[in-house]
């Protein structure tokens, strides 16, 4: 896969050392999702986030227990039947698998991540839960492997505070998106400011 | 280049609280939240849309 050049990120930051430590980091989850982190996983985090219980239904255990997302794309709106939905930062898969459901067979989700752990895992998983109209790339959320005008839905949980890009990242949105699609995202905010020291620090991204 | 619109926070809450491990949510006020936007149907929706914004944007590129 090629990266695309460094984007002209707004903060003084060594990305390619910030992208290796996040693909560390959730490669961690991935492989060992019970160990506790900073953040909530799995169904504690799904409960949190308000998931409904049915939607869990029939999505492998391996996906549900790596879920890190920070929010709850599915409360924003229908996913309706037929509808073509790209996950940015698609993890374990759950948020996928969930959005693949919706949209049935005459519909189709993308998802895509950077951590090959993470991939792997998805992949199992749509091939253990038999659900066949999703497809997980590997690729950057600042350069999504993903045609223009392609989605009718950009979903995406807790991926976009990682990237120091969001401009980049919210235009790749907005490029795969036909005209009048939607963004349903989770994701945080802060409410102290953040001084530009800690914007440099790798490890503030990450925990 | 036409960009978002209808950009709404739908919900915020404390969604780091009692992880396993302690972080720097708490020193940031870190929240979880979900938002949605539209990409803008047209140029026009896109131009009436910044016209409408109370606010400065940046320039362009």
């Amino acid at each position: 896969m090629a990266e695309p050049a460094r984007p002209a990120a707004p903060i003084d930051l060594d990305v390619d050392a910030l992208r290796a430590a996040i693909r560390k980091e959730y490669e961690t989850v991935a492989l060992d999702p019970g160990r506790g982190f900073h953040f909530h996983t799995g169904r504690t985090l799904a409960a949190i986030v308000g998931y409904e219980e049915g939607w869990l239904e029939g999505i492998p255990e391996s996906s549900i227990e790596s879920f890190a997302g920070t929010g709850n794309p599915f409360s924003l709106g229908v996913i309706a039947p037929g509808e073509r939905v790209v996950d940015v930062g698609s993890g374990g898969g759950i948020d996928s698998l969930i959005a693949a459901r919706m949209v049935g067979p005459e519909g189709c989700v993308v998802g895509v991540d950077m951590t090959p752990a993470m991939l792997e895992r998805a992949r199992r998983a749509a091939a253990e839960s038999g659900i066949e109209n999703v497809e997980f790339r590997k690729g950057l959320m600042e350069a999504l492997p993903v045609e223009d005008g392609w989605a009718d839905v950009v979903i995406s949980n807790g991926v976009l505070n990682l990237t120091p890009d969001k401009g980049r990242a919210l235009g790749e949105m907005h490029r795969v998106l036909r005209t009048g699609g939607r963004v349903q995202i989770g994701d945080i905010l802060v409410e102290r400011e953040v001084s530009e020291a800690s914007k440099r620090n790798i490890d503030l991204w990450t925990g | 280049m036409a960009g978002f619109v209808d950009f709404e926070i739908t919900w915020r809450a404390s969604v780091f609280a009692g992880a396993p491990q302690s972080s720097s949510a708490e020193k940031f006020g870190t929240q979880g939240i979900n938002f949605q936007a539209r990409k803008a149907a047209s140029e026009a929706e896109w131009d009436a849309a910044l016209a409408a914004l109370g606010c400065e944007t940046p320039p362009p590129g």
